[in-house]
């Protein structure tokens, strides 16, 4: 049985120990061996999770991951020496491997597929237990230091020396990684390599499908998951150009997907407003009032009258306007006001659990009254269960979206996978 | 629902004429109940009498209800079983808000009228059968 620390988060231990806590159990090992190997866990985009599903959801997912980390050094080629595992802040792990004394170091191609097989076990743990939407917002980046001790110097020093540099070699292979996201971003804008998944949303009483809200999906696999595209887009400044491939590519699987009745939801950041090729006549669309554009509340917005202005302009034309992620900041109903939205769809993180927690319900029926006053109509989306989807019928949320009651489905023409640039 | 059925609940209040009052009210409906009388104390009688619900004033001094409400919920072994009602006026938005951040699964309007308060431990309990 390896001697191992169970220092995670959810373990039997409330609080865990900081390096330096930690060190006087290994120095000796450390001394006796010579060598030592440090290995730096960076999961990456947790942040993005939290934003999107909550905090809740979040610290599910860590519990998750560190269940599987668990699990995975206890049977993998570390788990027979001295294994020590801490919690380093809130999403890193750092991990001291001192082998045994006739056992090798492992070498940097072994680590590497360690951490493959590493990755591919959290990943697998996560999609079977959050889904695989949630499973496909993180990577896994591991930056290692193989350090030799040396009497001389303070072996707290060397470790937290050798920790920065594992750390540091792990953002160095994160960047690689962009690298080559990014290069598939441009092949994906090139060749226009997109489809749309139409997730149906339904009237709450009827359960029949009053539009669909288009969700773009890369055809390579790295792009599949919008968010991820989206945050290579805005970090390599191909914004304007992968949204506008995006809203084209939505309205022209419209008449393909949509009955002459339902209604198209189209995301949009509110920096696309500044995109000059993004107007209320540029858009390819026969029949504007079909067509529901869905300004996200996360974003801020700089200049609101300037911005209100443009909304007018599309409003003048016949489009209409969503609120997108309604509620998932402090700031109040007012700001939702100031955008007059005709729909006004519910931060995920409200609906989930919502049949669970009458504090979310309250505050649901606060944005039912509120959206009843603005004659705007209020769509819960995420919702998963029979009891979530109850719930917010009964309090009189309008338009529900979500796996209880379809999944996003690709217009008819459906996508082939385009292989890595 | 038997008695035995009915989960145990800490009332936590630093004002000890409403602790007793709720204390009386839900023992007289049958619910095993433990007072605290401020945030310290209900840490200890957390973790000593492992109650199902807490109802817990928010306005105490020392402790405050929303960080024992925090460190209720991020307790180890018993925050995940736990259902925590507020007893304090969450109006606007933003109040609810915060208070969903803290984890807390109710509130009840204070000045609490007793029958509202017994809805609110009811509707809570019904949960804690279910998943039970």
């Amino acid at each position: 049985m390896p001697n191992y620390r169970r220092l995670f988060r959810g373990s039997s231990s409330p609080k865990v120990p900081t390096v330096s806590a930690s060190i006087d159990s290994v120095r000796q090992k450390i001394q006796d061996r010579k060598e030592l190997l440090v290995l730096y866990f960076n999961f990456d985009r947790y942040t993005k999770i939290e934003e999107i599903y909550g905090w809740e959801q979040l610290d599910e997912i860590l519990d998750t991951t560190t269940e599987a980390m668990r699990e995975f050094f206890q049977t993998s080629a570390l788990a027979g020496s001295q294994v020590m595992v801490n919690f380093h802040n809130d999403d890193d792990f750092v991990l001291f491997h001192i082998p045994d004394q006739a056992v090798p170091v492992p070498s940097d191609g072994e680590i590497t597929a360690l951490t493959a097989k590493l990755h591919e076990s959290i990943a697998a743990k996560v999609e079977e237990a959050h889904g695989e939407d949630i499973a496909a917002l993180f990577d896994t980046f591991v930056g290692r230091a193989h350090i030799h001790y040396d009497p001389k110097i303070r072996l707290e020093r060397q470790l937290y020396r050798a920790i920065r540099e594992a750390a540091s070699s792990s953002n160095s292979v994160e960047q690689r990684e962009f690298a080559l996201k990014a290069n598939d971003l441009r092949e994906t804008l090139r060749l226009g390599a997109l489809y749309i998944d139409y997730h149906p949303i339904v009237v709450a009483e009827t359960k029949e499908i009053f539009g669909y809200e288009a969700l773009a999906r890369g055809k390579m696999k790295s792009m599949r998951r919008p968010e991820v595209m989206f945050e290579v887009a805005a970090q390599t400044d191909m914004i304007w150009e992968l949204s506008r491939l995006c809203r084209n590519t939505a309205i022209g699987g419209m008449d393909k997907r949509l009955e002459r009745d339902q209604l198209l939801f189209l995301n949009v950041d509110p920096h696309d407003f500044t995109d000059p090729m993004f107007t209320e006549t540029d858009l390819d669309v026969p029949d504007p009032s079909r067509v529901v554009l869905e300004i996200t509340e996360r974003t801020a917005i700089r200049d609101y009258p300037k911005f209100r202005g443009r909304l007018k302009d599309f409003r003048d034309r016949g489009y209409r306007f969503a609120v997108d992620d309604a509620g998932s900041g402090y700031a109040g109903l007012g700001s939702i006001a100031n955008l007059e939205p005709n729909f006004i769809k519910l931060d995920i993180s409200l609906i989930n659990s919502i049949d669970e927690n009458f504090i979310k319900q309250s505050l649901v029926e606060q944005m039912v009254g509120f959206a009843n006053g603005q004659n705007a109509m209020v769509i819960a989306e995420g919702v998963e269960t029979a009891e979530e989807y109850e719930t917010v019928k009964q309090i009189g949320v309008h338009l529900v979206q979500g796996f209880y009651l379809h999944p996003p489905g690709p217009d008819p023409a459906s996508p082939a996978e385009v292989p890595a640039a | 629902m038997t008695e035995s059925a009915l989960p145990a609940v800490l009332v936590v209040d630093d004002n000890e004429d409403n602790a007793h009052i709720i204390r009386d009210y839900l023992e007289a409906k049958g619910y095993p109940i433990t007072v605290a009388y401020n945030g310290d104390e209900a840490m200890v009688m957390f973790e000593t009498v492992k109650p199902s619900l807490v109802l817990l004033d928010v306005m105490m001094p020392g402790r405050d209800g929303w960080q024992v409400c925090r460190e209720m919920k991020a307790h180890p072994s018993l925050g995940r079983n736990i259902r925590i009602i507020m007893v304090t006026a969450l109006q606007d938005w933003m109040d609810k808000r915060q208070a969903l951040e803290t984890g807390a699964d109710d509130f009840v309007e204070k000045p609490f009228e007793l029958a509202r308060l017994a809805k609110a431990v009811e509707r809570n309990a019904a949960l804690l059968t279910q998943a039970g």
